[in-house]
């Protein structure tokens, strides 16, 4: 602890550059930083542990095209389904296009048996008030803080895709897992069919509910057999491959996020290794004042490392604090446009990670020129001037 | 004054040093045979290329001898591996540099207390010391003030300052008047006079200025690396 005051000042002797090389680590951190755990939120939404008993049915040509509601008929009919809701995305907004979060027009009868994990937490009596109203609404437990709703407060919800404006009134307020789930809105399907004439028997997809999980390959081919050659194919598909149809829309993103994380560690590292290998040479002098007075060779790397860690330490957790406070602003400016950015988080594994790949980079960098400026004879340094 | 010249404190046989340039072996000191009392003062003389900083490196332990004897403080310095020798020089020899090579970072009580890092001296025995040796050198005043606000003959005080704060038996200095005024060049002699006299320090001078080797008690003059004479200094 006693040599702290001679490696922090070693360290600020040029402020400008100490600054500088900060300001880098700080910004290559942060990219890094958000970068990966952007990865890891769209792992997470394709890989989500959801109830392995459930998946989709949906038009085989795209998430644009509707299936007739008839074919919800012969989904029950199989021997392992349990229960089946149609889904539509309704896409509105609440008083103004900013206040824009997901909302579904779902099946109101069977929705709380095939989304008994995400819509949870409500008492039996606000079901049944729900189902009764086909007016009535339910909504997410952060969705309701956020606007301050209550029950029995009425929405009105303005539609973008659906040429309707619904007036509806809350009957419960449910809770989920995920922030994603607790941010969203669920009105009657009916609702949706009754107002717009061409939704008239039509759904944008199933969600079917199976006994096991077993169940589901087999039931998932006999349905889209069953289909198969009708004006409607079907494509049916676990939640997971559902939700990772939407990231894959961005593209092949994991290997552009490795791709740019890769060269930022490359460029910061040859970055650091030049900075420190000119510090240290412009104190060759001084290198060796120390080792004339007694500093051992080893106590002098272990003091010029001292530098570069505490630097790389400092640019670490600044760049670390800096994707944490804007994952948390992504998050609110963007999390009702980008669904997947409201579970947007950096995850401990990734802050780990960020730190220790931070840790090498400064340890390889400083080791190098840390050594050959130790190596240097006394003598000679004390030539240097 | 306290003089003691009982044992040597540096004792010198057929010491030689050679440096090469590639495989050319460029001799520096050849066959030298030199004792040094405890608490004397002694100024190494001759012209440039005599050897006389390679002399006083060897002394202090920054350099090793291509052969020969060499014990200072009673230790045989070729028998010493790396680090034992850094502990050595800690303890035993206080550095005087031209230049004062002072850390430009540090106040000049951060300067001083820089030896005494390495030992096992807690914060207030350090402070305690670092004051010490500061008002000796008529420095208390100047303690907060980095090197760049201090003038050269105050950072030269404040580098004899670092040199003795940790009581070392044995000082040595190259050229430490060389980049002074002859004022304040007249103050550091007198000051490692007065070092070597009511302290009993032994020191060690690389000069070619002779005004200031005749503040010390001896003069070995050296030539082309082999010991050329020495003489006492009658004052």
């Amino acid at each position: 602890m006693k040599f702290i005051n001679l490696i922090f000042k070693s360290l600020m002797r040029s402020k400008r550059r100490t600054f500088l090389i900060l300001g880098t680590l700080v910004l290559s951190v942060f990219l890094i930083t958000i970068l990966q755990s952007l990865l890891a939120t769209l792992d997470s939404v394709s890989n989500q542990s959801t109830e392995g008993n459930r998946f989709i049915v949906r038009h085989k040509s795209g998430l644009t095209q509707f299936l007739p509601i008839s074919y919800g008929d012969y989904l029950r009919q199989q021997p392992e389904v349990i229960a089946v809701a149609n889904s539509q995305w309704f896409g509105g907004y609440y008083q103004d296009p900013k206040n824009f979060f997901a909302n579904f027009a779902n099946d109101h009868t069977t929705m709380f048996t095939v989304f008994s994990d995400t819509v949870a937490g409500m008492t039996d009596a606000e079901i049944k008030e729900y189902q009764r109203d086909g007016t009535g609404c339910i909504v997410g437990q952060i969705l309701a803080d956020k606007f301050g709703w209550k029950v029995g407060d009425t929405i009105p919800l303005t539609g973008t895709i659906f040429p309707i404006s619904p007036r509806l009134t809350i009957r419960g307020i449910f809770k989920a897992r995920l922030a994603s789930d607790e941010n969203t809105l669920y009105f009657h399907y009916k609702l949706l069919e009754e107002s717009v004439p061409f939704m008239k028997g039509k759904t944008g997809a199933f969600w079917v509910k199976t006994k096991t999980p077993e169940d589901l390959p087999r039931l998932s081919n006999r349905i889209d057999n069953h289909f198969a050659n009708s004006p409607e194919e079907t494509l049916s598909e676990t939640e997971n491959a559902f939700y990772l149809t939407f990231v894959k829309m961005l593209g092949n993103i994991g290997a552009i996020i490795h791709g740019v994380t890769i060269a930022v560690i490359i460029a910061i590292t040859i970055v650091t290794i030049g900075t420190m290998s000119m510090a240290f040479k412009e104190r060759t002098t001084e290198i060796a004042v120390l080792r004339a007075m007694g500093f051992s060779a080893s106590r002098v790397l272990f003091l010029l490392m001292g530098e570069g860690l505490l630097l790389v330490t400092l640019g670490g957790a600044l760049g670390i604090g800096l994707a944490s406070l804007v994952a948390k602003i992504l998050r609110e400016v963007l999390g009702s446009a980008l669904m997947f950015l409201q579970d947007f988080r950096l995850a401990n594994e990734t802050i780990l990670i960020c730190m220790g790949l931070t840790l090498a980079i400064g340890l390889i960098s400083t080791i190098i020129p840390a050594i050959v400026a130790t190596r240097k004879s006394i003598v000679e340094g004390l030539r240097a001037l | 004054m306290n003089q003691s010249f009982k044992a040597p404190i540096v004792h010198i046989h057929n010491l030689s040093k050679s440096y090469f340039r590639e495989t050319l072996e460029i001799p520096v000191l050849q066959g030298l045979d030199l004792d040094i009392p405890s608490g004397g003062f002694y100024a190494l003389m001759g012209p440039s290329g005599s050897g006389k900083t390679t002399l006083l490196n060897l002394i202090a332990g920054i350099d090793r001898p291509s052969g020969g004897v060499l014990e200072v403080c009673g230790s045989n310095l070729n028998q010493l591996d790396d680090d034992e020798l850094a502990s050595w020089r800690n303890q035993n020899v206080g550095f005087i540099f031209q230049n004062y090579n002072l850390i430009p970072v540090l106040n000049a009580f951060e300067n001083v207390e820089l030896p005494l890092l390495l030992t096992p001296l807690t914060r207030t025995q350090r402070k305690e010391k670092v004051e010490e040796a500061l008002t000796l050198v008529n420095l208390m005043d100047r303690l907060e003030n980095y090197p760049r606000q201090l003038s050269g003959g105050q950072e030269q005080r404040v580098a004899i300052a670092r040199a003795i704060v940790g009581n070392p038996m044995l000082l040595v200095a190259d050229e430490p008047t060389g980049a002074l005024d002859a004022k304040n060049a007249d103050e550091v002699l007198a000051m490692m006079q007065k070092l070597n006299e009511e302290f009993g320090k032994t020191i060690l001078v690389v000069t070619h200025d002779p005004k200031a080797a005749n503040f010390a008690r001896h003069q070995v003059h050296l030539e082309k690396g082999v010991l050329d004479k020495t003489v006492e200094v009658n004052r």
